[in-house]
């Protein structure tokens, strides 16, 4: 019985994790569906937003001890984090992606690389090597539920997720602009044809790409505090999770996530394996998937065209 | 040009050869000259290390010449380079014990030369004692090998009595990242606390960067055990702290001299309260470190020794006293008297040799209260049971 009750927790763990990896992946994948390349700097763009929020919020909470305020002034912080890496992110892909749009595939990789380098060590130097802690924006008591503990802030962040994700499918698929972006990752060239300004759409691909990640950042930092390379890993299992669930593939990327999430947290215990690999467990899943189902998950077998 | 250079060679060579030849004529052993070998890296990147504990070393020497030697004989210090390196310090080693005929050897500074050095002077029955090698299997090669810095080994054994004999636990458990620190201290604590007779339910790991430890703090929270020892660095504890804070969790935390950093209040300062860790002791200000460290600022060009050095200073006094007990350069004789050491006093305090040659310090123990870590006191451990020394 208290084995079931663990494992239970394990999972819960696992899904708030799961949340967060989710957000981020989507980031990964919309970018690869529309230009079949991988944004290496996403990563330290919810670096970025974690920063842009932490400030933001502290700024705006000041001395300020009145709870619906400071709730108030969390969502209001994490909104204005989101508009400012929608931003970073249509200027990162303006200034070091676009004119590489037509070189070598290596090229723009690269080039993500060092944006990359340039946010995470121009962090490291402005805001110094220290973490930070994030505020809770309410009281953070664990609330205790039949053996199981959760905090308000796990629920904050599966709830937020959930909600972001249900307004990016409802966008995509409902919105002319998602129908725009559904066109131009199919095929470029024709729906430049049918005039869709695909410029356009690639801007707004990283800017929601971006603001995404701003989200992810936040929650993370609840768990994770906020430091210049708290991208690194965290983006680079979010990357997992986008190739287990399918990159290219919006609900590939929150299933990946969620996958990914769980895996972790239950992994260890589930398999007897010592705690310290929870993460070889995660990318031994990522080579398993790969060899099993090179598509990922829930990804298409697409055929070369002739 | 090459002309030139071969020159330069030259020169240089026969400066060296002067040198080497001037400095053994004037420290080679006779028989109204006691002889001490020193071995530690005088050159290269860690030769502040070496040069600052030979200083040590050539001031106790002075001193006890200045005072009229040991029995009429003067002492002589006769300084190898090892480079810090193995084979230069069994290069030093083989210099001083067979052709400058040394009655014993303080260093070798580094780890690593001080285990090459002792197989040695185990095997030659010659006394070593080594101011700074911290390593815990240095000590165990066996007899003739000393040393006047505290082993690695030493805070985890503290650690475990204290667990087991003050607090009274049963049954804990560790979490700790993979790396050399913690891992030390773990499964020393794991080690002695089962030898103890109390029972270790989980040795839960984690990675360096790790931000997420619920897995493990549940892993545990399944076990029997009635406290957790996360012996890391400040950012895995504050997380591990509040996580465990986070899942309800109500055991009591154990840390070790990692938890001393204040940064932990700043990352976790809700969740300290009633830690207890075990760190360095807090000796008692004494006037032989002040009068030490003056004479070795006003000896060196106004250079201050560093804690090594100050244990070299010891290392050597002790020796010289183990001189003057044996009244021989009897290598045998003068390794019985060093074992026999018995409460000296030096500049870091009282010092006294465990069975197996390591220095026999005190930890101290604090506990957090709030977010001040309360000094408790310094224990030590003694024939198997922990004594609290001041």
């Amino acid at each position: 019985m208290t084995t079931l009750i663990q494992y239970l927790q394990y999972l819960l763990n696992g899904i708030t994790l799961g949340a967060i990896y989710a957000l981020i992946a989507l980031g990964y994948t919309m970018v690869y569906g529309i230009l079949k390349f991988i944004n290496f700097a996403h990563g330290d763009i919810l670096m970025v937003g974690a920063y842009a929020g932490l400030f933001i919020f502290t700024f705006l909470l000041g001395e300020s001890t009145n709870a619906a305020w400071m709730l108030i002034a969390f969502f209001i912080a994490m909104l204005l984090s989101m508009a400012f890496c929608a931003l970073l992110g249509m200027f990162i892909e303006r200034v070091a992606y676009k004119p590489l749009r037509n070189a070598n595939r290596l090229a723009p990789l690269l080039s993500a690389i060092g944006v990359s380098f340039i946010l995470s060590n121009g962090a490291a130097w402005l805001f110094g090597a220290q973490s930070r802690r994030f505020p809770y924006p309410f009281d953070d008591t664990p609330i205790s539920i039949a053996g199981l503990a959760i905090t308000p802030h796990q629920i904050l962040t599966v709830l937020v997720s959930v909600i972001m994700m249900v307004v990016l499918t409802v966008f995509v698929n409902k919105t002319r602009m998602g129908k725009a972006m559904r066109a131009t990752s199919l095929d470029q060239s024709t729906s430049e044809l049918m005039g869709i300004d695909v410029n356009k759409v690639i801007s707004l691909t990283f800017a929601i790409g971006s603001a995404l990640a701003a989200v992810g950042g936040i929650l993370a930092a609840f768990d994770f505090r906020v430091y210049a390379s708290m991208g690194t890993m965290t983006g680079l299992k979010a990357f997992v999770a986008a190739v287990i669930g399918g990159i290219g593939n919006i609900q590939g990327a929150m299933l990946g996530g969620l996958l990914l999430g769980i895996l972790e947290s239950i992994g260890a215990p589930l398999f007897g394996i010592p705690s310290a690999l929870r993460d070889t467990i995660a990318f031994a899943a990522l080579i398993i998937i790969l060899l099993v189902k090179p598509d990922g998950i829930l990804g298409k077998n697409e055929r070369e065209k002739v | 040009m090459r002309k030139t250079l071969a020159l330069v060679l030259v020169a240089l060579i026969a400066m060296f050869s002067v040198f080497a030849n001037g400095g053994s004529e004037s420290t080679s052993a006779s028989s109204d000259t006691y002889t001490i070998g020193f071995i530690g890296p005088l050159t290269g990147d860690n030769a502040n290390y070496g040069i600052r504990c030979s200083n040590a070393a050539r001031l106790a020497i002075d001193e006890i010449n200045a005072a009229g030697g040991i029995d009429g004989k003067q002492l002589a210090l006769i300084a190898e380079n090892s480079l810090g390196t193995v084979d230069g310090a069994i290069a030093a080693y083989e210099k001083l014990v067979y052709s400058d005929n040394v009655c014993a050897i303080i260093g070798p500074v580094f780890t690593s030369p001080a285990l090459a050095v002792a197989q040695r002077c185990y095997e030659d029955g010659i006394v070593m004692i080594s101011p700074s090698a911290t390593h815990k299997d240095v000590t165990s090669v066996g007899d003739y090998v000393y040393r006047t810095v505290p082993s690695d080994s030493l805070q985890s054994e503290v650690a475990a009595h204290y667990f087991y004999e003050v607090l009274g636990y049963r049954n804990i458990a560790c979490l700790y990242a993979m790396n050399d620190y913690s891992q030390g201290l773990a499964t020393g604590v794991e080690e002695i606390f089962t030898e103890l007779g109390g029972t270790v339910s989980a040795m839960e790991t984690c990675m360096v960067g790790d931000k997420d430890f619920r897995t493990q703090l549940g892993v545990i929270a399944n076990t029997d055990a009635e406290a957790i020892y996360i012996p890391n660095y400040t950012v895995e504890d504050a997380q591990i702290l509040e996580q465990a804070y986070q899942l309800g969790m109500d055991l009591p935390f154990l840390s070790s001299d990692g938890f001393s950093d204040p940064e932990i209040y700043n990352l976790a300062g809700d969740f300290t309260d009633g830690v207890i860790y075990v760190g360095p002791a807090q000796a008692e200000a004494s006037t032989l470190l002040a009068d030490f460290q003056e004479a070795y600022s006003a000896a060196y060009d106004g250079d201050m020794p560093d804690s090594f050095a100050t244990n070299a200073y010891d290392a050597t006094y002790i020796l010289a006293q183990a001189i003057d007990r044996a009244g021989s350069a009897d290598r045998e004789l003068i390794n019985q008297e060093v074992k026999a050491t018995n409460d000296f006093n030096g500049a870091n305090g009282i010092i006294n040799f465990a069975a197996n040659g390591d220095m026999v310090a005190s930890q101290g123990v604090y506990e957090v209260h709030g977010t001040t870590p309360v000094y408790l006191g310094s224990f030590q451990v003694v024939d198997g049971h922990i004594v609290q020394v001041d």
